[in-house]
């Protein structure tokens, strides 16, 4: 199975950890993922700002690019979701362009589900051998909304947990968005910082100094808002608390 | 009309939910309400159909669409089948036409006074303001209302028009308005409210309300309600007019049950509304209660434009209001921050879409330009809708409209259009990502491995407002992919 790595650009910009961490990851559950050089952006901000034809021209890019493979992961849930929830309604009907959309989406996987559903991974066995470390800290998810299209919202927390990655404590009315919502940070941020702050209140609650947040997007939004409110919050990816736990990457790095 | 509601265009969303949002009172009510009435929906539904409740809304998602995929069908058989009964059925295709129609008919029985139960397409169509003008003293009876009517105040939620408010206002209004005691009591404020509605319903000459559903096969009209408040309207005056839009119909009783499974689950958590009412027909010979003239005011005002769109699943709409509990965004801002009768998700595609199709044309998005944007795009309202309306897909199909006709922000389409254009140019792009990185880097307060900028250029500005941008200082990662991949690593 050649497996690639669908990086994000936002990844690549912000939370390069991330991306290490599931490569990391990928490759103690047996997979050597590859990371094709031409890739960029998936098209995400276009299609959710207004420019389709737009988005369409990098939607066909992201096809060639990954037609090679038989699988694609990413450890970004909203990117993940537009190229398995958005790219064939780019194109028409019946055109080769819709035939590859529908292809590369029935091909593409967010990491915990990859692992979870195409690997048919049981988390227990990711479990450190000695057990939870001692060190590994008590940690709250909070699951992009854009997993809720591809089913997946809520199923990071129980993988997570299963796999030991350290106490899951539940995170109350994970349900609502954090706010981020791409350009709508910046279009009303009024609104997207109050959601952000209901959500860090929320975080705090739980009294866990890690936030794991399944989109690059979400954890830079609120690891953003943390930091100027002077709240003491580590933000990571699941794939860097899989990769903590397993001690494939040292926990506190960036 | 209520300025609220119905407020000066083009409309500015910003500044009201600005507002909203340091309003701590309306975040307290619309937040508590909200996420109360939304977490008892999910419950509701797990308890009582579990894994069935997909299919129970896949069902309710077909029969609405064949429903409106044959209206015309529906239509007459609805006209044949009410006028069988002894109602008379007049269509309205604008809102004019519709106030028009029930002035007349207030104006043929010397119509001084009537109750109102509530209907959202009497909001649309301006019925009360029409109603005032012409001398007619019109009394809302549900609570919510009757309560916003003589605050002056406007409805902020499909289903609960005055989530924004609480009991305090209620009490205090109750003393300004009606002479009434303090009391902040539940039960004694709805007695309140209903000594000074009683004697109303008794003297009324005309009573008015909406339907939730029109049956075409019977040619009658179901209410639901938890006062009893339309029962009471429909029973007391001698001429009743039901106002519905023509999306409301469905083919027949046969069809119904899925709708009122769903309908008040989705709404309030309730298993049914207190009162499911059905009219059909003015009261016969040897009948002692319902008017003695009946009137169905079938109003277009826009939807059979939305029928002939790429907006038809709009109107499979059942206006349980639950795509408003369930969005963050309707819960930070609140319904008057949409400036329309429609708030939330619903209202924010609907409102602009019902004004193109009533001739505004491209208007209808210039006048409601933030509607589309003011959504992050969750989904949250997808998953709520009880009858599958893709809101986000609308969203972002009038985000499209508004940036194809010049209505979005030219400096953040020059920013996406420089993004795809690099997006296209890996060499370049990969310089643009390493650019950000070296900047954060160089000015950024280091802290915790990550370099934090406190106010970011360019477009970045509008995210530093509020936020730190915190960016990654360790190596990147194709650097450290590349490296690991010649230095023979682990592959």
């Amino acid at each position: 199975m050649r497996v690639a790595l669908f990086t994000t650009c936002l990844a690549e910009a912000l939370a390069p950890r991330a991306l290490k961490a599931t490569v990391l990851v990928l490759e103690h559950c047996g997979v050597t993922p590859e990371v094709p050089l031409a890739q960029t952006c998936c098209g995400q901000p276009m299609l959710s700002n207004g420019l389709p034809a737009d988005a369409a021209a990098l939607a066909r890019r992201m096809c060639a690019i990954f037609a090679p493979f038989d699988a694609v992961v990413t450890p970004s849930g909203s990117c993940c979701s537009v190229v398995r929830e958005k790219y064939a309604g780019l194109f028409d009907a019946g055109s080769a362009d819709r035939a590859a959309a529908e292809a590369l989406a029935a091909r593409t996987f967010e990491l915990v589900e990859f692992l979870e559903t195409r690997l048919g991974i049981d988390p227990a066995t990711l479990a450190p051998k000695a057990g939870v470390a001692s060190d590994a800290p008590a940690l709250t998810c909070h699951d992009a909304c854009h997993l809720r299209g591809i089913h997946r919202h809520g199923c990071t927390a129980p993988f997570l947990s299963r796999a030991a990655c350290g106490e899951l404590r539940d995170l109350p009315d994970m349900e609502q968005c954090c706010g981020f919502g791409g350009m709508f940070s910046t279009q009303f941020p009024e609104v997207s910082t109050a959601l952000g702050e209901e959500k860090l209140a929320h975080v705090a609650s739980t009294g866990a100094a890690t936030l794991v947040a399944s989109d690059t997007g979400c954890a830079a939004h609120l690891a953003g808002l943390a930091h100027r409110k002077g709240v003491a919050l580590r933000v990571i990816s699941p794939a860097e608390a899989l990769a903590e736990s397993l001690g494939l990457l040292a926990r506190g790095d960036a | 009309m209520n300025e609220l509601i119905a407020p000066a265009l083009p409309f500015d969303m910003k500044p009201r939910a600005r507002a909203a949002v340091a309003d701590l009172k309306l975040q307290q009510f619309v937040g508590n309400a909200t996420h109360l009435k939304d977490t008892q929906r999910g419950g509701i539904f797990d308890r009582d159909f579990g894994a069935d409740y997909d299919l129970l809304r896949t069902v309710a998602r077909d029969t609405k669409q064949y429903a409106l995929d044959h209206l015309d069908e529906l239509l007459a058989r609805f006209i044949e089948r009410a006028g069988e009964s002894g109602a008379t059925v007049h269509a309205a295709e604008s809102a004019a036409d519709a106030c028009a129609i029930a002035l007349g008919i207030a104006r043929a029985h010397g119509a001084r006074s009537c109750v109102k139960s509530k209907s959202m397409v009497t909001e649309e169509i301006g019925l009360l303001p029409a109603f005032e003008a012409a001398g007619i003293a019109t009394l809302e009876t549900d609570l919510g209302e009757f309560i916003l009517q003589i605050d002056g105040d406007a409805p902020s939620h499909i289903v609960t028009p005055m989530i924004h408010k609480d009991r305090v206002a209620t009490a205090r209004s109750f003393v300004r308005e009606l002479g009434a005691r303090y009391t902040e009591d539940p039960t004694e404020l709805t007695m309140i409210a209903r000594e000074h509605m009683r004697g109303l319903y008794r003297a009324a000459d005309l009573g008015v309300s909406g339907a939730n559903f029109l049956l075409a096969d019977e040619g009658a009209a179901v209410i639901c309600t938890n006062e009893g408040n339309f029962d009471l309207s429909v029973g007391g005056p001698p001429v009743h007019i039901v106002f519905v839009g023509i999306e409301k119909l469905i083919r027949g009783a046969r069809d119904l049950a899925p709708f009122l499974k769903l309908l008040a689950r989705s709404g309030t958590a309730q298993p049914l509304t207190v009162y499911t009412s059905f009219v059909r027909g003015p009261r016969r010979a040897g009948e002692h209660g319902g008017p003695k003239e009946l009137h169905f005011v079938l109003v277009d005002a826009g939807r059979v434009g939305v029928l002939a769109s790429g907006k038809r699943d709009l109107l499979r709409c059942i206006r349980c209001g639950a795509c408003l509990n369930a969005c963050p965004v309707y819960r930070k801002v609140g319904g008057h921050s949409y400036g329309s009768m429609y708030a939330g998700p619903i209202g924010a595609v609907l409102t602009p879409e019902l004004e193109r199709a009533q001739g505004g044309g491209d208007a209808g998005l210039a006048n409601y330009p933030d509607l589309p944007r003011a959504s992050s795009l969750c989904g949250a309202c997808y998953e709520a809708c009880p009858v599958k309306i893709d809101i986000p897909k609308f969203l972002m199909h009038d985000r499209a409209r508004l940036r194809a006709r010049g209505l979005s922000p030219k400096s953040e389409g020059a920013t996406l259009t420089l993004w795809r254009w690099l997006a296209e140019r890996p060499a370049l792009f990969r310089m643009a990502i390493g650019a950000v990185r070296l900047h954060a880097r160089m000015l950024g307060q280091k802290d915790g491995g990550r370099a934090w900028l406190k106010s970011a250029p360019g477009p970045g500005a509008a995210w530093t407002t509020t936020r730190d941008l915190g960016v990654a200082t360790g190596e990147g990662f194709r650097d450290w992919f590349v490296r690991r991949d010649t230095k023979g690593g682990s592959r």
